[in-house]
C-alpha cells in the first residue's frame, strides 16, 4: 500500500502528461465541416469529384467514392453502414427517414408521388409481388421489417 | 422515456432567446389527405386519412455547437378507420439534442435517434457519443432503452428486449482503408405466445478498402453469439476504369438461423433455419454525358428450394438544366415454382417502368407507369399495372400544393383508384444542403 502511495504522484503525473499529449493530438485531428458548404437543388445529383478530385489530407476517404451515380444509389447501404455521419454531411436525417424508419404510415413512393425519379421501395402493386420476392430473398425483407415495421407483416404471417 | 423526451424538448424550447434568434432553423412539413373507397363484398368503406409529417432541425443553439433534430408523423382518420383499431396514430422517428465539439469530430446525442454503424442498425431512446482518436482511430458508443413498436398480432409485446447498447471502433489509414468492429446487445427478449423470437445480439466487422484509385471494396460480416455461427457476409466491389464507367460486383450470404434469429416472423415465414441463402450479381453503369446514364444489371439467387435470376437495364435522362427528368427500364425475373404464388409452375415476370417529371418555378408535374407481366397468371390476372399522374403548384419557393391520381389493375383488385392531396413546406437555410 505504501509503495502504491509513493507511486501515486508519479502515476498521476504520467496520467496528466498522457492526457495532455492525447488532448494535443486530438486538437490536431482534421475537423470535418458539419454540413456540406453548398445546398443542392431538388433532384440535383451531387458530383463530389468535380470539386474534390484529389484525396483530402489526413485519414479522409476520397470524395470520388461518394459520387452519386446510379450504382452508388443502388448500393448506398454499403456506404451508409460504415458511418451514418457521412450521409448527414449533406442530407437531413429526415431524408433517410423517408424510407428508413421504425414505423411507416404510407409507402414512401405514395408520399412522394411527385418524385418518381427518387429510388423508393415497393412501387406499384407490391402486395402481389411480395409473395414472390419474400421467398426469393427473405433477408431483404428482414433488413427493414425484421425489427421494425413488422406488425403489418405479422397481421397475415402468423 | 416519453417524459424524458418531453423534458428535453421543453429545455430546448426554453433556451435563452438571444441564442434561439441566432439559430438556423429548417422545417420539413407535408400534410397529406388520401381518398379511397373500398368494396370488399361484405362491406363498403370510405377511407380519408389526414397525415402530417414534420421534420425540424434547429442548429447553432446556445454556444453555436448545440442542435435540435425532430422528425415524426401523426394521422387522423376523417372517415372510416384506415388501419388497425385506432382512428388516430403517430410516431416519433427521432427527437434528440446534439452537441458537436470543436475538436476530433466528436459529438454527443441525447434523446431518440437512429444508429447506423457497421452491423448496428437501431433506434434508441438514450445517449450516444462519438469521437475520432489520434492515429486514425475512432470510437462510438450508445445505450438506452429500446424503441418499442406496436404489439405483434395476438401478443402482449413487440418481441424486443427493453434495453440496448452497443458501439463501433474503427481504424482509418489515409484514404485507403477503413476497418470497423461493431456490436449490439439488447436485453432479453420477452417470451411470445404464438411466435418464436430470440435475443437480439450481433457483432461484426466492416471494411472499406481502395488499394488503387479505381478499385473500391466494401462490406461487412456479422456473427450471432446466441447461435454461435456467422449471420451475414455482404460485400461489394466497384471498379472505375474511367470516371463515367462503374463496374460493380456484389456477394451476399445469410445463414437464416443466425441472421433472422430475432425476427418474430421467423416462425410464420416458412423458413428453413438450417438454410444458407446466397445471392451474387453485377452491374455496369455508364454516364454517356451529364444528361444520360445507362445501367445494366444481373443477379443470381441461390436457395435450397431453387435458383433464380434477375436481369435488366435502366436509363436515366435529364433535359433543360435538370428541370425535366425521366427514365425507363426493363427487368426480367426467372424463377421456378418454389418461388411461385399458389400452385403456379413459375414465378417469372417482366417488369417495365417509365416516368417523367418537370419542375419549374411555378408548377411541377410527373407521370409514372409501372407494369408487371406474369409468365403464369396470378389469381387469373396476367399483369399488375399502375399509373400515377401528379400535378403541383409552387405557391412560394418553399410552399407547394400538389395532388396525385393513381389507377391500376392487379391480381388483388379488379380496379384500384386512389387520390391524394398534398401540402408541403420545405424551408432551408443556405448553409445546409440536401433539399431532396
Amino acid at each position: 500500500m505504501r509503495r502504491f502511495l509513493r507511486l501515486l504522484p508519479v502515476l498521476a503525473l504520467s496520467g496528466l502528461i498522457l492526457g495532455l499529449v492525447a488532448c494535443a493530438q486530438m486538437s490536431a485531428i482534421p475537423v470535418v465541416a458539419a454540413y456540406h458548404p453548398e445546398s443542392l437543388a431538388a433532384g440535383q445529383q451531387a458530383s463530389c469529384s468535380e470539386c474534390h478530385e484529389d484525396q483530402q489530407k489526413g485519414t479522409m476517404k476520397p470524395f470520388s467514392a461518394f459520387n452519386h451515380s446510379a450504382s452508388f444509389i443502388n448500393n448506398h447501404r454499403f456506404y451508409a453502414a460504415s458511418d451514418d455521419r457521412l450521409c448527414a454531411t449533406c442530407h437531413k436525417g429526415s431524408f433517410c427517414s423517408d424510407c428508413h424508419t421504425n414505423q411507416v404510415e404510407m409507402k414512401p413512393s405514395t408520399r412522394y408521388g411527385y418524385r418518381p425519379d427518387r429510388e423508393m421501395p415497393h412501387r406499384g402493386n407490391f402486395m402481389t409481388l411480395h409473395k414472390i420476392e419474400g421467398k426469393l430473398d427473405p433477408a431483404g425483407c428482414y433488413r427493414c421489417h425484421g425489427r421494425s415495421n413488422n406488425e403489418r407483416c405479422v397481421a397475415c404471417h402468423h | 422515456m416519453k417524459k424524458i423526451l418531453c423534458s428535453l424538448f421543453t429545455v430546448a424550447l426554453m433556451l435563452p432567446v438571444p441564442c434561439v434568434v441566432q439559430a438556423e432553423t429548417s422545417v420539413d412539413s407535408a400534410t397529406i389527405f388520401r381518398f379511397e373507397k373500398r368494396d370488399i363484398g361484405t362491406s363498403k368503406e370510405t377511407i380519408m386519412p389526414a397525415t402530417q409529417f414534420l421534420g425540424l432541425d434547429v442548429d447553432k443553439l446556445a454556444d453555436g455547437n448545440l442542435s435540435l433534430h425532430l422528425y415524426g408523423w401523426g394521422r387522423a382518420d376523417l372517415a372510416d378507420k384506415s388501419y388497425n383499431n385506432d382512428k388516430t396514430d403517430g410516431s416519433l422517428g427521432y427527437g434528440y439534442l446534439r452537441y458537436r465539439f470543436k475538436q476530433a469530430n466528436a459529438d454527443v446525442r441525447a434523446g431518440r435517434f437512429f444508429v447506423h454503424e457497421g452491423v448496428v442498425n437501431e433506434q434508441v431512446d438514450g445517449v450516444g457519443a462519438h469521437t475520432d482518436l489520434p492515429l486514425g482511430f475512432g470510437i462510438s458508443a450508445f445505450g438506452g432503452a429500446t424503441v418499442h413498436t406496436k404489439h405483434l398480432y395476438d401478443e402482449s409485446s413487440d418481441g424486443k428486449g427493453d434495453s440496448i447498447f452497443g458501439g463501433r471502433a474503427n481504424y482509418r489509414y489515409k484514404g485507403m482503408l477503413e476497418l470497423g468492429l461493431s456490436a449490439v446487445y439488447e436485453g432479453n427478449a420477452p417470451t411470445l405466445r404464438n411466435h418464436t423470437n430470440g435475443n437480439h445480439r450481433l457483432m461484426g466487422m466492416d471494411l472499406w478498402l481502395t488499394p488503387v484509385k479505381m478499385v473500391e471494396v466494401m462490406g461487412h460480416s456479422s456473427y450471432n453469439p446466441e447461435t454461435r455461427t456467422a449471420a451475414e457476409h455482404t460485400y461489394l466491389i466497384n471498379v472505375k476504369p474511367v470516371k463515367q464507367l462503374i463496374l460493380s460486383a456484389e456477394f451476399n450470404e445469410h445463414r437464416q438461423k443466425s441472421y433472422l434469429y430475432a425476427w418474430s416472423m421467423f416462425s410464420g415465414a416458412a423458413l428453413n433455419p438450417d438454410e444458407k441463402s446466397r445471392s451474387a450479381g453485377g452491374r455496369i453503369s455508364y454516364e454517356i454525358n451529364q444528361a444520360i446514364e445507362v445501367t445494366a444489371d444481373y443477379k443470381h439467387y441461390t436457395r435450397n428450394a431453387g435458383n433464380a435470376d434477375r436481369y435488366g437495364a435502366d436509363a436515366k435522362l435529364t433535359f433543360l438544366n435538370n428541370t425535366v427528368r425521366s427514365g425507363f427500364g426493363y427487368h426480367y425475373l426467372r424463377a421456378g415454382s418454389a418461388f411461385a404464388i399458389g400452385s403456379n409452375p413459375s414465378a417469372s415476370y417482366h417488369e417495365l417502368r417509365a416516368y417523367a417529371l418537370h419542375d419549374s418555378k411555378t408548377y411541377f408535374a410527373a407521370i409514372d407507369v409501372l407494369d408487371y407481366i406474369f409468365k403464369d397468371k396470378i389469381y387469373n390476372e396476367k399483369s399488375a399495372w399502375e399509373g400515377t399522374l401528379s400535378l403541383g403548384y409552387h405557391i412560394t419557393p418553399a410552399l407547394a400544393l400538389s395532388g396525385d391520381i393513381t389507377y391500376g389493375r392487379n391480381p388483388q383488385f379488379s380496379e384500384d383508384l386512389r387520390g391524394l392531396l398534398r401540402l408541403t413546406y420545405n424551408m432551408l437555410y443556405d448553409g445546409k444542403g440536401g433539399k431532396k
